[in-house]
């Protein structure tokens, strides 16, 4: 996982949402598709590809997927 | 493939493969592919293909369990089913409102299987600090009384399942007590309160407790602190993916999809070495290391046939040999009475396993084959997707694990029929070469001596779990494809109006035991057979017929004057839809896949000449 796109292909593509790029800065309660639920799969699937621990609860606080996707980068 | 069908956008059009796509996923991509399927609309798929079954599962327990729906959902697709889940709002306690309301939302979904998913946090949330073990203990007696009232009135209201488990016990709270004496006592009266957990399986039969300590033992997380702290997720998800594959085994012996038959390769299998390359006493089966393991493997296939799993030996070799080895070997396990079926011949395995589910008369997906051989397991897989393939290793130590790893053939309860369930379809081989030396089948059948007996039973009958086995394995010649857990049963047997009527059946060859069920509800002069159940052994030599009449003719006898009968298509059950008609039913009402019939006591058929019928259903009249 290397750029904001592979992040958003892996929601796509291993928890079935519909997002793109436009969607990465917005609020999350903007998302129409994203649910706190998917965040612990999330997690597993971030800490499985990257091969390291992520903090969750940095990800708990993130307030959009772009900034999801900084903490697990920057784990 | 699947990923690729779900880019697609083809998930719901193409879920009947979906079975076959996810057969050989790691556990990791099976937990990726459980959240892309949790994310179907279960109606999306039942527009696309009606007839898939369907399985209703409500989560609810202690702490966040949102994981555990996707796990769920691709357990249930492994065999072929579908889940619709429903996950309750899991806070606090909030597993009680959703049991002990009658209006809860999650009795409103109608769950088949509802699953509630108890933690040690439920315990150690609740203690004051500092604590001891004496506090530990009154709290968990505390939620045993709230589980156990909750068990015994979930009893008396619902057709579901309710299913507990165990709570797994953590180094990260034994170890706050720094004594060894308190941290024994600790751990004692932990499994105490387990054993309890565990016991109202016994007392409510409604009632499941999946012990997950043997499932932590194989090496699963039991628990993430950080989902624990943070997100109150207090079971690792690897561990609810594995309870999850629990699940899966109970849903599918919960919708008839027993397996029942262990096809079992021999050579590097069963034991070490190549029969064909050495000679009978050649082959490894104790004596030196590996054949220890091999022996150790046989022990454990001997306990599965015990249990009326049904054993057969798949080849590539001469029978001869084969032969040979099971009655000369001194080392080997098992002999050749344990199987129903030792197959050896230079045939494609696939051909055999078909032919072999034809003399069992039992369906592919009732089989699970076992090989050494990557080819073979290759080219079963490919030839006859519903076979469940199990690939053992070079290493014979692991073929147990190997084999017991996915609970495929678990069920609810054995009965005594299952004990002697070889010996029945030994019996079975027996008629069958008896029939090839007669010139007709009429002639057969008379010489074939058969005796039926038709009971009516009561509540509390010791038939009662054989006759809820019937129902839940007999899937051909099951009128309408009704399921009954004992539980249900005992329900049924409360109501005034419906009768059961059991059918045992013997012949020249030996007993059949309880072979078959018919489910009558009577209300006034109208009787109705509800379901009409005969297991696979032996339809098709008029007991069927003679037991149809004997209804008939009691129901006339005591003053009925229309049976109705119904048939619903399930996917197994086509040669039975006209079953009432060629009686002397005529059709009542149809639409594509029910029908109901109608017999107006005018013309009562006669009892096939060739059956000895003993009639006792005035016995309990209700």
């Amino acid at each position: 996982m290397n750029t904001i796109d592979d992040f958003l292909a892996i929601l796509r593509d291993e928890l079935g949402l519909q997002v793109s790029t436009q969607h990465a800065g917005l609020n999350l309660d903007q998302v129409a598709d994203w649910d706190s639920v998917y965040l612990l799969s999330l997690l597993t699937i971030l800490e499985r590809r990257t091969g390291r621990g992520i903090p969750l609860a940095d990800m708990l606080e993130a307030a959009t997927l772009a900034e999801m996707y900084a903490v697990a980068v920057a784990a | 493939m699947l990923f690729e069908c779900h880019r697609a956008g083809r998930l719901a059009a193409d879920y009947p493969a979906v079975r076959d796509m996810i057969a050989g996923l790691s556990d990791e991509d099976l937990v990726t592919a459980g959240q892309l399927l949790s994310r179907l609309d279960p109606a999306d798929v039942l527009r696309e293909h009606p007839g898939t079954p369907v399985l209703t599962v409500a989560i609810t327990g202690h702490g966040t369990l949102s994981p555990l729906a996707g796990s769920i959902t691709a357990e249930l697709a492994r065999h072929g089913l579908l889940a619709r889940t429903c996950v309750s709002s899991t806070g606090t306690g909030s597993y009680v409102f959703d049991l002990g309301d009658p209006e809860s939302s999650l009795y409103a979904a109608a769950p088949d299987l509802i699953l509630c998913v108890l933690d040690p946090m439920m315990i150690f949330d609740e203690v004051p600090l500092p604590w001891r073990p004496e506090d530990v203990e009154r709290i968990f007696t505390e939620k045993l009384a709230i589980i156990s009232g909750l068990a015994a009135r979930f009893e008396a209201g619902s057709g579901a399942t309710l299913v507990l488990n165990t709570l797994p016990l953590f180094q990260r709270h034994t170890a706050q007590l720094v004594d060894h004496r308190s941290r024994i006592r600790l751990s004692a009266v932990w499994y105490e309160g387990n054993a309890r957990l565990l016991r109202l399986a016994a007392e409510y039969p409604a009632v499941m407790t999946i012990d997950l300590a043997p499932l932590i033992a194989e090496g699963i997380p039991a628990e993430d602190p950080q989902l624990s702290q943070y997100a109150r997720a207090h079971l690792a998800p690897q561990l609810l993916a594995r309870y999850a594959r629990e699940i899966g085994h109970l849903a599918r012996s919960r919708t008839g999809q027993t397996k029942k038959v262990l096809a079992l390769d021999l050579d590097g299998t069963l034991w070490g070495g190549v029969l064909g390359e050495t000679s009978a006493d050649g082959v490894e089966a104790a004596g030196t290391y590996r054949g220890e393991a091999f022996r150790a493997f046989q022990r454990v296939i001997k306990q599965l046939g015990s249990q009326g799993v049904l054993l057969a030996a798949v080849s590539k070799n001469d029978i001869e040999p084969v032969r040979a080895v099971f009655s000369n070997h001194p080392d080997m396990v098992l002999r050749e009475e344990d199987f129903v079926r030792i197959i050896a011949n230079w045939h494609p395995k696939h051909d055999n396993l078909i032919q072999l589910a034809k003399d069992l008369n039992v369906g592919l997906d009732s089989l699970v084959f076992v090989d050494d051989s990557a080819y073979e397991c290759g080219l079963i897989r490919h030839e006859l997707p519903g076979v469940a393939v199990i690939q053992v290793s070079a290493e014979p130590a692991r073929h147990t694990t190997r084999l017991l790893r996915d609970g495929w053939f678990d069920t609810r309860e054995i009965t005594e029929e299952d004990h002697v369930r070889v010996a029945r379809y030994r019996d079975e081989l027996a008629r069958k070469d008896f029939l090839d030396s007669f010139d007709s089948l009429d002639e057969y059948l008379s010489r074939l001596e058969i005796k039926v007996t038709v009971t009516r039973i009561h509540n509390g009958d010791a038939a009662l779990p054989r006759i809820s086995q019937l129902t839940l394995r007999t899937n051909q010649f099951n009128l309408t494809g009704g399921r009954l857990q004992p539980a249900e049963l005992r329900q049924l047997l409360a109501d005034p109006a419906a009768s059961v009527v059991t059918i045992r059946a013997a012949d020249r060859f030996g007993d059949n035991g309880l072979v078959g069920a018919v489910f009558i509800r009577r209300v006034d002069t109208d009787a109705t057979i509800e379901n009409f159940l005969l297991s696979c052994r032996v339809f098709s030599r008029g007991i069927e017929q003679a037991c149809l009449a004997a209804i008939l003719r009691e129901a006339h006898d005591t003053g009925a004057t229309r049976v109705f009968g119904s048939y619903q298509a399930t996917a197994k059950n086509e040669k039975v839809k006209d079953f009432y008609l060629r009686n002397g039913f005529t059709q009542d009402a149809a639409d594509g896949t029910s029908a109901t019939f109608c017999h107006d006591l005018t013309d009562i058929p006669e009892i096939p000449p060739h059956i000895h019928l003993t009639n006792r259903l005035g016995e309990n009249s209700p």
